[in-house]
């Protein structure tokens, strides 16, 4: 018993030694319109769910904090740079990649996110960045037989289409194509949603076009039906999520958006994401031999 | 679905990516694995002989514990150990990974503590009866008489905790910490070929699992011959 005792105490103890080995997070220094970053002095903690391409997605020949490439990536490194700190790109699932500014645990997240009432309450948000046409056309895609007969409207009568929950997406089926007699059907991951098209559990399915070209790169019997929702602008593009209250940070982080938008990296950084997705993931993987390769 | 194609796909992704599956994520897998197991059960020794304790308090405090931990998910204490209790302790500045593999350790601790419980409860009363009438002590009858028989009766069930944290360490993957599920994960946001690479996921984790639970229950067979 006394050894069991000893045991357990030498356990606690390693434990806190530990925790008095690492430093505690030093407050940043306030230099000159550098805002107080929350975690480390010196480092830009940026959460994304790296499974999204073309906006953010892993580089699978690399390792490390190289694998993470994309439009929304390559705008965070601007950021991180302009700002003089070094950038630390946090992986995490889309929900957690919330939790994380919420709590703190990240400074910001550059995730793809659109523009949502919630979000607006909760979070600061910055002003909106255009990842290409990624989200610039909300289109629907269908399994190749069939993708003409979606092409318009009223051939949504009596058709499932399946679109991701809380996503931009599901507001527009709900809104276009649910009063022309569609149905919705919701799924929560979008490599499960192409699973079920193909499977046909709906017969189309709502998404952002940069996801329709890559999801169709990798599945040459899925096609573009032609369909594009009519979107209000606020939609159409994105925007970085912040802690609520961080207003120094957001101000900064505007400023290095208006300053990338000047100087049309918006465009260039788009290109290099569509060109990551194609070569090095999706032509990989797709069928030489049916002359629908990704190029 | 045309098989032919998914085969097809499975190869390619295979060829391509297998270094991600096995050299990253059978590795970190079995790292979490180990150390949440071995961490957790030196914890849940501990756990359990608390739990055991004549003062009331700490019975209560450590049943608590117990039924805390075991009844609510695992993706739930995860995401609460990784967003809530750095705030609450900010002294603990730890990693993704270290916080991930507490939570993890912390988990098997509760499980692996009522496994120990019931083995050293499963020791006939006489055994340690008579040693304390041979004029062993308290602490000497624990651990020359009960444990090592208690020990022998848990040790298959401690094989399959140790399985079933192996498939466990995959909610991790909501952190992208590097396991099997997150090579999962990044291999099909890369490719948006979710289905082969599931296939190919779920024979790893098989090929990790089978020949386990066979060694456990060998062992268990063998043991069974002794008595």
């Amino acid at each position: 018993m006394k050894k069991l005792l000893a045991l357990a105490l030498t356990l606690a103890l390693s434990l806190s030694m530990v925790a008095c080995g690492s430093s505690e997070p030093a407050p940043a220094p306030e230099a000159e319109g550098t805002p107080s970053l929350t975690q480390e002095a010196g480092v830009l903690k940026v959460a994304i769910s790296p499974d999204f391409a073309p906006m953010e997605f892993v580089d699978l020949s690399k390792s490390g904090q190289d694998q993470y490439v994309g439009f929304d990536v390559s705008l965070s490194k601007y950021i991180a740079e302009e700002m003089g700190v070094e950038l630390e790109i946090m992986p995490m699932s889309f929900d957690a990649c919330q939790a994380a500014v919420s709590t703190g645990k990240v400074d910001m997240s550059v995730s793809g996110f659109s523009w949502t009432e919630e979000r607006a309450e909760n979070y600061n948000l910055s002003d909106y960045y255009h990842a290409g046409d990624n989200e610039t056309e909300q289109v629907t895609i269908a399994l190749k037989e069939n993708a003409e007969k979606y092409a318009t409207l009223e051939g949504y009568a009596g058709a499932v289409v399946g679109a991701q929950s809380a996503s931009l997406q599901e507001s527009l089926v709900n809104e276009q194509l649910v009063p022309a007699g569609a149905e919705i059907a919701i799924y929560t991951d979008i490599n499960t949603g192409v699973l079920q098209l193909k499977k046909g559990d709906f017969q189309v399915m709502a998404v952002a076009t940069g996801n329709g070209d890559a999801i169709i790169a990798a599945n040459p019997e899925i096609a573009h039906t032609g369909f594009v929702f009519e979107i209000d602008p606020k939609y159409v593009d994105n925007l970085i999520l912040l802690q609520k209250g961080s207003d120094d940070l957001t101000a900064k982080v505007n400023e290095i958006l208006a300053k990338a938008e000047a100087a049309g990296l918006y465009e260039t950084w788009y290109a290099e994401a569509e060109e990551l997705a194609g070569i090095d993931s999706a032509a990989d993987v797709s069928y030489d031999d049916e002359g629908n390769v990704a190029q | 679905m045309d098989l032919g194609v998914i085969g097809a796909n499975i190869a390619k992704l295979w060829t391509n990516y297998w270094h991600i599956y096995l050299i990253e994520g059978v590795l970190t897998t079995l790292k979490l694995t180990v150390f949440a197991v071995v961490l957790g059960a030196l914890l849940g020794i501990v756990v359990a002989m608390l739990k055991m304790s004549k003062n009331k308090i700490i019975r209560f405090l450590i049943t608590v514990y117990i039924e805390v931990i075991r009844g609510t998910p695992l993706l739930l204490q995860l995401y609460i150990f990784y967003f809530v209790l750095p705030e609450l302790l900010p002294v603990f500045d730890f990693s993704q990974f270290t916080w991930v593999a507490i939570s993890l350790c912390i988990n098997s601790s509760a499980y692996v503590s009522e496994i120990f419980r019931s083995g050293i409860q499963s020791v006939d009363k006489g055994q340690s009866e008579a040693a304390r009438s041979l004029g062993l002590s308290k602490g000497q009858t624990m651990t020359r008489i009960v444990m090592p028989q208690a020990i022998k009766n848990i040790l298959p069930a401690l094989g399959n905790e140790f399985i079933m944290m192996l498939k466990e360490t995959s909610l991790a993957s909501t952190f992208f910490i590097g396991d099997l599920m997150t090579a999962h994960l990044k291999i099909k946001g890369a490719t948006y070929l979710m289905l082969e690479s599931l296939i190919i996921t779920g024979l790893i984790y098989l090929a990790m699992t089978y020949p386990l639970s066979k060694l456990v229950e060998a062992f268990e067979r063998k043991m069974k011959n002794a008595d």
